[in-house]
């Protein structure tokens, strides 16, 4: 997977390379947007992360530069303007997504995985992870053959960290997706639905799939 | 001159005044100029007439030849001491029959007369002078001297002259009045600007550091008097936000320094040997949920910013109240649970505004709520319509909170326990927020805490259509 990165900000730019290689992306950093409206057109990317406000052309003339060039990968917009103007905006001209700075490294993440994953395949009946297995379609929960009763929204985000497992997923991202909380709530509240949710599925097996990763949010692999 | 009379009052007021007291002055000079030259013109007008009545008389008087023949004498004689005062008396065969002496009539004065038998005034100018005349029919009983014209003048070469000299007089003392009244009208101005003027020296003492200075409203007039109280009202309003700014900042300030500054010691600490990597990686975790907190805490400063500049726009659309109170019950179950805390439910309401914040808004109720109620103890949300208001109360029992410290709970970094510690809790924001999302949704909050319940009150205005949409 080829990721192209428009940033003219040194430090963000370096940390979004060096984040999104060790998440096993292949990345190409512009500093400016001439030069990532030329590698947007010239080359061949399976997702671009533009900055708004960029030196030489800004992030919306480069997706237009990008888009009148017939390439169709998402794009996801980052902004320091916390403005629904500009979320339109990029909307309007074929933006994907959308990020307000300052951003947690995970949610971007997560984003960029969400874009990358969407519009391919079926979707699966079952997910599995290890002895774990979750039938959506009788939504059932089981390990090690084992029947395990969740709740509704227990069951919810199980199934988010089991779609997405191997990713951190950052507490506001469980909050948006499994509560629909758009907002910055209390995090209190999903390290309480995690560790029950971790009661029902860890307690009493082995290894154990759900993991905190303390400062990021939460994953469910299967551990080393 | 249009740029100054544009930007000083008192050159306008100047102006104006001296303009329409010299239009006065010189409306009243012409008056008094007609009034005296029409005297003039009737005392005139009574001696000739007089006069001619008399010649009159003489001729009606005449009996002999010889009595005609001593006329002219006898004029002569009745003209004496009547300076300026001239007789011409016309035969009937058209001859010059008796002429004073050095005046020359004009010949309308001595034709024969159409109709009337007094014809005039007439005014004429010769070398000898300025002359008024009139003239008129005499009639005689004598046989060859049945009827003559006779005409007098007068000689007003000395009214005109007077009539000028007081025409130039007056001038010269509308225009003496006109400046003079000009540089009264300004002092005038000046002085009865004074209240502005210290008003302006009195503006011009407010600073940032005094804007508790206030105007003087007493001593000045009413008219000022109005715009000093709005000039009091405004530095009161802009005291107050100045005041909230400023408590803002230290408190954003204070609230930034704390996190940052252990967040630097802790890195630094860290950098000063080499570690473990184990060591470094709780660091890093560490440092990443100080900054999470940060970062929250900044945005939602920034939330707060904009709502304070009205720039938080709710959207309008019906929004159940007690549809979101189910959903923010589902997403709290498990924390409460986790305490031992039931949630509770009753009643309904509709609110027009913006789903997101008002559930946000609630969402920090129920999260305090939570926070503070005591084990084992239910919170409970009450949504009541009362008259054009839609409540939603949010109930715990917990410790109660002092009536003092009830009315600062909703001020942004409040917290009423000063000791409890910081990681805790959020950054004693979420009331406030609330607050300023209630407040952009035209509603007021209030809280009341006795005998270990405390209740924070949402209230906003009925939704138009909540009474028909309820069915």
């Amino acid at each position: 997977m080829k990721i192209l990165v428009v940033e003219d900000e040194t430090k963000t730019g370096d940390y979004l390379r060096q984040g999104l290689m060790e998440a096993g992306f292949v990345v190409d950093l512009a500093r400016d947007g001439l030069d990532g409206l030329h590698l947007g057109i010239s080359e061949e990317y399976d997702l671009a992360i533009l900055d708004v406000m960029l030196p030489e052309l800004d992030g919306w003339k480069v997706l237009q530069g990008i888009r009148k060039a017939g390439k169709q990968m998402p794009v996801l917009f980052l902004t320091a303007r916390d403005q629904i103007d500009d979320r339109v905006k990029g909307l309007e001209l074929g933006a994907d997504d959308y990020l307000v700075k300052p951003f947690a490294f995970a949610e971007l993440l997560a984003r960029v995985r969400t874009l990358l994953r969407r519009g391919k395949g079926k979707e699966p009946e079952l997910l599995e992870i290890g002895d774990l297995s979750l039938d959506l379609r009788r939504r059932r929960v089981t390990r090690a053959g084992v029947r395990i009763d969740l709740t509704a929204k227990e069951f919810l985000l199980l199934e988010l960290l089991m779609r997405r497992q191997g990713e951190v997923l950052p507490r506001s991202l469980i909050a948006s997706q499994v509560w629909d909380m758009n907002f910055d709530s209390d995090t209190n509240v999903i390290e309480v639905a995690m560790r029950r949710l971790r009661a029902k599925i860890d307690d009493g097996f082995e290894p154990k799939l759900i993991r905190t990763v303390r400062g990021m949010g939460y994953v469910v692999e299967v551990g080393e | 001159m249009k740029h100054l009379l544009r930007r000083s009052l008192t050159v306008r007021l100047t102006l104006l005044f001296s303009l329409s007291a010299t239009l006065v002055l010189l409306a009243l000079g012409f008056t008094v100029a007609r009034a005296v030259d029409r005297h003039f013109v009737e005392q005139d007008l009574d001696a000739l007439n007089g006069k001619l009545t008399l010649v009159s008389h003489a001729f009606a008087q005449l009996r002999t030849e010889e009595d005609l023949a001593k006329l002219p004498a006898l004029l002569d004689s009745s003209l004496v001491g009547h300076h300026g005062l001239a007789v011409a008396v016309i035969d009937p065969q058209g001859e010059v029959f008796f002429r004073t002496s050095g005046v020359s009539f004009p010949k309308t004065l001595l034709e024969k007369p159409q109709s009337a038998d007094r014809r005039g005034p007439v005014v004429w100018q010769t070398g000898e002078g300025h002359f008024r005349g009139i003239a008129g029919q005499v009639t005689t009983q004598l046989p060859g001297w049945p009827e003559g014209i006779v005409a007098v003048s007068t000689e007003i070469s000395n009214h005109e002259a007077f009539m000028q000299a007081f025409r130039q007089t007056m001038w010269i003392i509308v225009a003496l009045a006109a400046v003079l009244l000009g540089f009264l009208a300004w002092v005038a101005t000046r002085h009865g600007l004074n209240p502005l003027r210290q008003l302006i020296a009195g503006a011009s003492e407010v600073t940032a550091s005094r804007l508790d200075y206030r105007l003087p409203t007493e001593s000045i007039p009413i008219e000022v008097a109005e715009l000093a109280s709005t000039l009091n009202d405004m530095l009161a309003r802009l005291e107050e936000s100045f005041k909230r700014l400023s408590d803002f900042s230290s408190d954003l300030a204070h609230e930034l320094r704390t996190p940052i500054s252990n967040l630097m010691t802790q890195t630094q600490v860290s950098l000063s040997r080499v570690r473990s990597p184990e060591a470094y990686q709780e660091v890093l975790s560490s440092n990443a949920e100080e900054l999470e907190r940060l970062a929250r805490t900044v945005s939602d400063m920034l939330f707060l910013a904009k709502a304070d500049n009205c720039l938080i726009v709710p959207t309008q659309e019906p929004v159940r109240m007690e549809d979101e109170v189910q959903d923010l019950f589902d997403f709290y179950e498990a924390l409460a649970e986790a305490k031992g805390i039931r949630l509770a439910r009753q009643g309904h309401g509709q609110v027009c505004g913006d789903k997101l914040m008002l559930r946000r808004a609630i969402s920090n109720l129920l999260s305090n709520a939570v926070r503070y109620a005591d084990a084992d103890s239910t919170v409970s949300v009450t949504i009541s319509e009362k008259v054009k208001v839609i409540d939603v109360c949010v109930q715990n029992t917990g410790p109660t909170i002092p009536p003092a410290q009830l009315p600062r709970l909703f001020d942004r970094f409040y917290r009423a326990d000063t000791s409890r510690h910081r990681t805790t809790e959020g950054a004693g924001l979420g009331l406030a927020i609330a607050a300023s999302i209630v407040r952009a949704h035209g509603g007021y909050v209030g809280a009341s805490s006795d005998c270990g319940t405390t209740r924070f009150t949402l209230s906003f205005p009925e939704s138009p259509s909540g009474a028909t949409d309820q069915t």
